[in-house]
């Protein structure tokens, strides 16, 4: 597992925005049986050394790979396209939207039934999110690596709102 | 390509002989060991047959007693009996001084690291305590399985942080037993279920000891355990259902809140055997001094379902971040005392819709988990069939201005993980910096665990700003972390220094250990000889397998002779009598073989990359 090879790579996957969670999983469970350190308990220290090393590797690879938001970074990444976590959009639009979606959240708590109007958060956070992960997929697919940064950008606002609707929840739980 | 050479026999074991390895279940209160025999798992008894330890250390001028003798003098001796130890374990004086008389020690003056507890054999460490125990697990090993261990398991909580983890494997170096592995206590009680009914599915572990709780949501594939959450609260457990009940008697009988403590125990007595009544009896009778009353299982639930639901809400929570939905939960494990509790069980089964396993001895289901794990480490059962793939139960941070922490590594994250993270200097001429790690959830470091202050030197002298230092944070299997630097513009690597906040360091282990032989009038020379001897063993052993395997395909002539030199040499210091030399021969026989290790990975990697990427990349 050299360096240069790319998580598609360990994965032997194409690099694309759609992957087949399954397969990916499976292949995973693959590789940690062959590199897992507990496979090489009883060979040579350096050996050991290696397969912690590879293993490591293979999480880090499997852990961008099954995140929707992780992988499409990961993709720009490889295309020469830097994204910081913390970049923000420019788009009017989205920011509006941003806006609208945000005061929702804070409205929740005084909703005469918050349970409902989450819920109805969630689902509409949720659909964003699948048709931003579609339009990612096409833009990059299609080359148009712009237009693909700007997917990634509203995926990166809509996972951090979905952890805020899970939080959220939980406080409206306990 | 030259012949491969085959040591005689006798100086290397024979490939195919069992070897011994046992599984240990460390715990609070009490403590056991098990082993793999004729294919199946079970706990190891003392000369009398009992198989639980207690874990109580007794010290005397007389020497150590370690069990259920030392357990029984708590009570006449307590400034002298160590109860509990592994609330100890990784902890800070400050940390101890919170738990607050709980622990009746006069602990020793010292510089704000381990605690020492003064005893009537001198001061004394948990990690010391510890691996009391352990040595008297470890003999029992050794007499059932006729010889020195090959290798253990040993048990930790899934909460456990780095410092927890590694004064338990400093516990074990110290008892001298080669660890193969710290296994999550409910990754081993999965195991013990999950390979005796070959299931598949995702396994809820509900572990609830008497001061601890724990649960893990794992997922069982094709023989891969994978631990998907964990989560806990680790001041719960049935000490507080005895705690719960005792004031409600307390209360029924007019007691007031201000008991003094030896009414608190015997409130605590009664309460605890009403408790364990209750699950025979609907209802029984309770006394206290003058007053008698009558505890039926509706009040006991009212009772205790107050902090059931603590447990059960930290079960939603682990199967929110493993991203679950309750009813794909396929199997639920009971695990520990508490879960023998009826109303336990009843509200475990009433959460997760299903009823859960029980019928391994909660008490010994961590021991006999181990247990099996170990005989597939140790190369005894082909490793085809079993795989434990564990997560960092915190997440790892650094220290940065103004006493926040930057999370590196989140909680749940698959381990061994490396991340290396950028630093540059502050100073023109800058040549060290310290980088303070800790672990916790929390955003400012004084809410975290500080775990060590690592110290690089050796940078490069440069203008401020211009050295760009690579760290790389590494979560072994065991879930230690390790530190490595480098300065990338020179490739120079800095020197680094751990200063573990409440652990020790290496010259403190390797004084123990001569303390430790001093104590026992064991011959440290001949400890450290036969020591050296094993590690030898285990490496010509290692090598050998592996040029077997593939040494004629994978190295020149040339090589493959310079490694046979390097054994040779390695056989014959092993054959004399100097530790030391054994040592510098493992560490030359390292080196040469440094290459052929890497070819092998490399072999490994296009053998698991051929037949998938063909038909993938073909499509």
């Amino acid at each position: 597992m050299s360096a240069q090879q790319t998580y598609f790579d360990i994965f032997g996957l194409k690099p694309a925005y759609d992957v087949d969670r399954a397969a990916l999983s499976q292949r995973y469970r693959e590789l940690q049986r062959e590199f897992h350190p507990d496979k090489y308990a009883a060979k040579s220290s350096r050996e050991q050394m290696l397969a912690m090393q590879y293993a490591a590797r293979i999480n880090e690879a499997h852990t961008t790979l099954r995140d929707p938001v992780a992988r499409a970074g990961y993709l720009l990444e490889l295309a020469g396209v830097e994204v910081s976590p913390e970049q923000t959009t420019a788009d009017a639009e989205f920011l509006m939207q941003q806006m609208m979606l945000r005061e929702q959240l804070e409205e929740v708590r005084d909703a005469a039934d918050p349970a409902a109007a989450l819920d109805d958060l969630a689902a509409e956070v949720s659909g964003l999110f699948g048709g931003e992960q579609q339009a990612f997929a096409r833009g990059f697919a299609a080359g148009e690596l712009e237009a693909a940064k700007n997917s990634l950008l509203r995926l990166q606002f809509l996972a951090k709102l979905q952890r805020q609707v899970e939080e959220l929840e939980e406080d409206l739980l306990d | 390509m030259a012949l491969l050479q085959i040591s005689e026999p006798g100086q290397t074991p024979e490939p195919h002989q069992r070897k011994r390895a046992v599984g240990i279940d460390l715990g609070t209160t009490n403590s056991l060991v098990a082993t793999v025999r004729s294919g199946s798992a079970e706990a190891i008894g003392a000369a009398d047959g009992s198989v639980i330890l207690p874990s109580a250390v007794h010290y005397s001028a007389e020497g150590v007693t370690v069990g259920a003798e030392a357990r029984s003098r708590a009570g006449k001796d307590p400034y002298n009996t160590m109860l509990s130890v592994k609330r100890l374990m990784g902890r800070g004086v400050a940390d101890v001084k919170s738990f607050g008389d709980q622990l009746p020690y006069r602990f020793a003056d010292s510089d704000g690291g381990m605690p020492q507890i003064e005893t009537a054999a001198g001061s004394v460490n948990p990690v010391q305590v510890s691996a009391e125990i352990l040595r008297v697990l470890a003999q029992r090993g050794r007499e059932a399985l006729g010889g020195d261990l090959d290798g253990a398991v040993i048990t930790v909580p899934a909460y456990f942080d780095d410092a927890q983890r590694q004064a338990t494997k400093d516990a074990a170096r110290l008892a001298g037993l080669h660890v193969l592995r710290l296994l999550n206590e409910p990754t081993a009680a999965a195991v013990a279920y999950g390979l005796d009914q070959g299931e598949e599915g995702v396994i809820a572990v509900y572990d609830l000891g008497g001061g601890t709780f724990d649960i893990s949501i794992l997922r069982l594939s094709k023989g891969v355990f994978e631990v998907l959450s964990t989560g806990g609260d680790t001041a719960l457990g049935g000490d507080d259902f005895d705690r719960a009940i005792a004031s409600w008697i307390a209360g029924e009988a007019g007691l007031g809140t201000d008991l003094d403590v030896t009414t608190q125990r015997a409130l605590l007595d009664t309460a605890c055997a009403a408790k364990e009544q209750l699950a025979q009896e609907q209802s029984v009778p309770v006394t206290h001094g003058d007053w008698q009353g009558t505890l039926n299982r509706a009040t006991m639930a009212e009772i205790l379902d107050p902090l059931i639901d603590k447990t059960l809400r930290a079960c939603k929570r682990a199967l929110r971040d493993a991203d679950l939905a309750v009813d794909e939960v396929g199997e639920v494990v009971l695990v520990g005392g508490s879960t023998r509790t009826l109303r336990v069980r009843e509200r475990v089964e009433q959460f997760f819709g299903r009823q859960p396993h029980a019928e391994i001895d909660p008490d010994q289901v961590v021991a006999i988990g181990a247990a099996l794990q170990a005989d597939v480490l140790v190369g005894n059962k082909s490793g085809d069939d079993l795989l434990l793939l564990d997560v960092i139960p915190l997440s790892l941070g650094i220290e940065t201005m103004g006493g926040l922490t930057e999370k590196l590594i989140a909680r749940n994250t698959t381990i061994p993980v490396a991340k290396a993270q950028e630093f540059t200097t502050f100073k023109d001429g800058q040549t060290a910096m310290a980088i303070h790690v800790v672990q916790g959830e929390r955003e400012l470091v004084k809410d975290c665990r500080s775990l060590a202050r690592f110290e690089l030197r050796g940078i490069p002298p440069m203008v401020a700003g211009a050295a760009h230092i690579r760290v790389t944070f590494q979560v072994d299997a065991d879930g230690l972390l390790s530190v490595t630097a480098m300065e990338k513009s020179s490739g120079v690597s800095a020197d680094i220094t751990v200063k573990p906040s409440y652990g020790l360091e290496d010259e403190d282990i390797t004084r123990m250990l001569r303390d430790s032989y001093a104590h026992a009038e064991d011959d440290m020379a001949a400890r450290a000889l036969r020591e050296a001897q094993v590690e030898a063993e285990r490496a010509l052993e290692s090598l050998l397998a592996a040029l077997q395997e593939n040494g004629a395909e994978l190295l020149s002539e040339k090589e493959l002779n310079a490694m046979e030199r390097g054994m040779e040499a390695l056989r014959l210091a092993h054959n004399g009598g100097d530790a030391d030399e054994i040592h510098r021969r493992i560490e030359a026989l390292n080196e040469v073989s440094e290459p052929f290790a890497a070819r092998r990975m490399d072999a490994s990697i296009r053998r698991a990359m051929q037949g998938h990427s063909l038909d993938e990349f073909d499509e």
